[in-house]
């Protein structure tokens, strides 16, 4: 066997050249089963208890150590050397207040702070749990579709503007082809183009119904509700939409009989979640109701609010979801201010219900809201609850064709709108209708 | 001169170093980015330039659910040389600030066991194991998902021991002595309250091997056998996406991707270090402090 260049193994079984000699041989070894005794192979660092070595222990700085001892510092040499310690200045003062260099006021330190956190729902608040978060929060019962009366508008064949599939759809085409120049308009270009063509649309009936021309919109300004519910103090604020304003309030949609179901409705919790996820917290803040026109303005009761989604980039453009949400919390603020406006700040069930409709759209999903504010007692979740109607996901077309479709050089799918369906604009004319169109079928407050 | 000598001296006779570096002021939810923020500006300015733009992009303190944007380093340090090989290029990720220390109680919140639902899991760039955004209360959080993870499942986590041994479902985090021996582990701390730093990669798993007075033994996926303290927090199940390891690479640019850069081509002949290693288990590692023998008599 000699010459052979590879290792030679043992046969099987055979016993290992580096195992133990004498008694023990032959036996295998075992991992020993009580831990292993503490020897300087088995252990790392001191045993504890004992004293650590020099450069583990806690040290001081030497300043520390011996009191009266200056660091020597490079600053009056003017230039650095590594064996002088850095010099540490003070911080420059101005020695005058300059406000435009100031840091600011500590959040205690101002005039507004207060001990109890608020939460503020503003425009940009995504809200997690969506529109059921928003019902809890505004103690709201939900009714899917809207509401008879405004269903009542629809049908009726005197409420339709002449060629009103044709106008509608002209006025998709110019937002979404004939606005720009660019092949593919921008949904930040071509979502509020529709909104104000459909509203001009939709004020051309002003002919047929003259108390339409006694509204007016609103844009760019600030409403700020607050409320208490279930020891959270809430608050709406900032700038939301459109707001078209009208001289007559609009009438309450639900009976009476209806209201006083809405008792025994339990909102809804999603536990472990807490309602007020995603809502800012504010320390600072004013405790204030303001509709967001002064008195005397000719036009003081809101109608309709008017939302338009029109972010370019997905992840901040709002899920309908969310959007939903907002526009409840919304038409839910400019709702509560009016009606704390006019019947005070005591929490109370209203005698009049306060209605607010609301509108959201991202360019082609629309989703039509009626809020109507019943009580402003919204501390407890018991008692009268406010009552929403939501018609969401109204899709008005399908989608747009841009360049034609060419199949062996024939146009087979040519550029324009595809899929459109006119129930959407119809029930888009009937909110805006809602108000001025006297409903002989029906009474009016039931 | 002699001022130096003199505080040089001193320094020796005394326990004197550098002072230690100020202590951010410990905000509830401040996650440690990598350990301690390294001191990024170094004590000593020089005229010429520093070699490297700063690379540190983890100057965050509050805690965020939103990705944040990082700079690739290509295995270079704070020098601008390479210390790490074969890093370098990739597709651009963006960093999202997970929680490991899975109890975390929110200041004001009483303690004691609490539910998180699951609202989304998804696969997160910088690491093989995808994750899961819980919330709960007024606050959401990522974690790393364990295997069957769904969006709105509710997952318990829990700091107490009981008597008896906790029916634990997947995904749920209990420190160990509550758990039967025999579970199956993932995101394992080694001091109680330090954060996860153990068995997180994808599809991997830790065994729960007995609970001896007051510790716990724990095997990694390595097969080396870990002591630490019952009261240390660890989460059921398997980590997700168990078929990481039988994926395919398929060609040299899905790595390029993955931000590899390939080997240096130049042949070198193998050392002791390559070939097939066959050696016991290193020792079990322990980071409890057990008590010496002389303190016990």
């Amino acid at each position: 066997m000699a010459g052979l260049w590879w290792p030679v193994r043992p046969a099987a079984g055979a016993l290992r050249a580096w195992g133990p000699r004498g008694p023990h041989r032959g036996k295998t070894v075992q991992a020993p089963r009580r831990p292993l005794p503490r020897t300087p192979w088995t252990t790392r660092g001191p045993p504890p208890g004992a004293p650590l070595p020099r450069s583990w222990q806690d040290k001081r700085p030497v300043q520390e150590q011996i009191p009266g001892l200056e660091q020597v510092t490079y600053a009056d040499k003017q230039h650095f050397v590594p064996w002088l310690a850095r010099p540490r200045h003070p911080r420059w003062e101005r020695g005058w207040h300059d406000p435009r260099h100031s840091p600011g006021l500590r959040y205690e330190a101002m005039p507004l702070y207060k001990e109890r956190v608020c939460y503020v729902c503003h425009q940009r608040t995504k809200m997690l749990e969506g529109v059921r978060q928003a019902l809890w929060l505004t103690k709201t019962k939900i009714m899917e579709g809207l509401p008879p009366k405004v269903l009542s508008i629809i049908d009726e064949p005197a409420n339709q503007l002449e060629n009103q599939d044709e106008r509608v759809q002209n006025a998709i085409s110019h937002a979404r082809l004939w606005n720009t120049t660019e092949l593919i308009p921008k949904r930040e270009s071509y979502c509020p183009v529709l909104l104000e063509d459909l509203l001009h649309l939709c004020r051309t009936m002003a002919s047929k119904y003259p108390s339409l021309s006694k509204r007016m919109l609103a844009r760019d300004y600030k409403v700020a509700a607050i409320w208490e519910r279930e020891s959270s103090m809430l608050q709406v604020r900032g700038m939301n939409g459109i707001l078209l304003n009208a001289i007559n309030p609009l009438l309450p949609v639900a009976s009476k009989d209806e209201i006083l179901a809405t008792e025994n409705q339990i909102l809804e919790t999603f536990h472990p979640i807490s309602p007020t996820i995603d809502l800012q917290e504010v320390n600072v803040y004013e405790e204030r109701n303001d509709t967001g026109f002064r008195e005397g303005y000719p036009y003081p009761h809101p109608h309709t609010l008017y939302f338009v989604e029109s972010a370019n980039i997905r992840p901040t453009r709002f899920r309908p979801e969310q959007l939903r949400a907002k526009m409840l919390m919304f038409a839910f603020g400019n709702a509560l201010a009016k009606a704390k406006m006019l019947y005070g700040d005591d929490p109370k069930v209203l005698e009049h219900p306060v209605v607010v409709q609301s509108i959201g759209t991202e360019g082609r999903i629309f989703q039509f809201m009626v809020f109507q504010l019943n009580t402003t007692d919204l501390a407890s979740s018991d008692g009268v609850k406010n009552l929403v109607w939501i018609d969401s996901d109204q899709y008005m077309y399908d989608y747009i064709r841009y360049l034609p479709g060419i199949r062996k050089k024939v146009v087979k799918f040519p550029p324009g709108i595809y899929g459109y369906r006119p129930d959407t604009f119809k029930k888009f004319l009937a909110l805006y209708l809602h108000g001025a169109v006297q409903d002989s079928t029906q009474n009016k407050i039931l | 001169m002699a001022v130096s000598s003199l505080t040089r001296a001193l320094g020796a006779l005394l326990l004197s170093s550098a002072p230690s570096l100020p202590q951010r002021a410990q905000h509830p939810r401040l996650v440690c980015l990598g350990g301690n923020l390294l001191p990024a500006c170094h004590g000593f300015s020089t005229s010429s330039t520093l070699s490297t733009d700063n690379p540190m992009w983890k100057c965050r303190i509050k805690y965020t659910t939103r990705p944040i944007g990082m700079k690739k380093t290509g295995g270079r340090d704070h020098t601008g040389r390479i210390t790490v090989h074969g890093i370098g290029g990739g597709h651009k990720q963006r960093y999202r600030m997970i929680d490991f220390q899975r109890l975390r109680y929110v200041p004001g919140a009483e303690s004691g066991p609490y539910e998180e639902k699951v609202i989304q899991v998804r696969y997160d760039p910088c690491r093989s194991a995808d994750i899961a955004l819980v919330a709960g209360g007024k606050q959401k959080r990522w974690i790393i998902a364990t295997e069957n993870m769904q969006p709105g499942d509710l997952v318990k986590t829990s700091g107490h021991i009981g008597r008896m041994a906790v029916s634990a479902n997947e995904g749920d985090a209990y420190p160990l002595g509550a758990l039967p021996v025999g579970t199956l582990i993932n995101n394992l701390e080694s001091h109680p309250g330090k954060g996860a730093q153990y068995i997180r990669a994808a599809g991997t798993c830790g065994v729960l091997l007995r609970k001896v007075n007051g510790t716990a033994i724990v095997q990694l996926p390595s097969k080396r056998q870990m002591q630490v303290l019952e009261t240390c927090i660890a989460t059921v199940g398997r980590v997700s996406n168990i078929d990481h390891n039988k994926r395919i690479i398929g060609k040299a640019g899905r790595n390029r991707w993955l931000g590899k850069r390939p080997r240096s081509g130049l042949w070198h002949r193998k050392g002791g270090w390559a070939g097939r290693k066959i050696k016991p288990l290193p020792p079990m590692k322990s980071y409890v402090n057990l008590p010496t023998a002389a303190a016990r008599a």
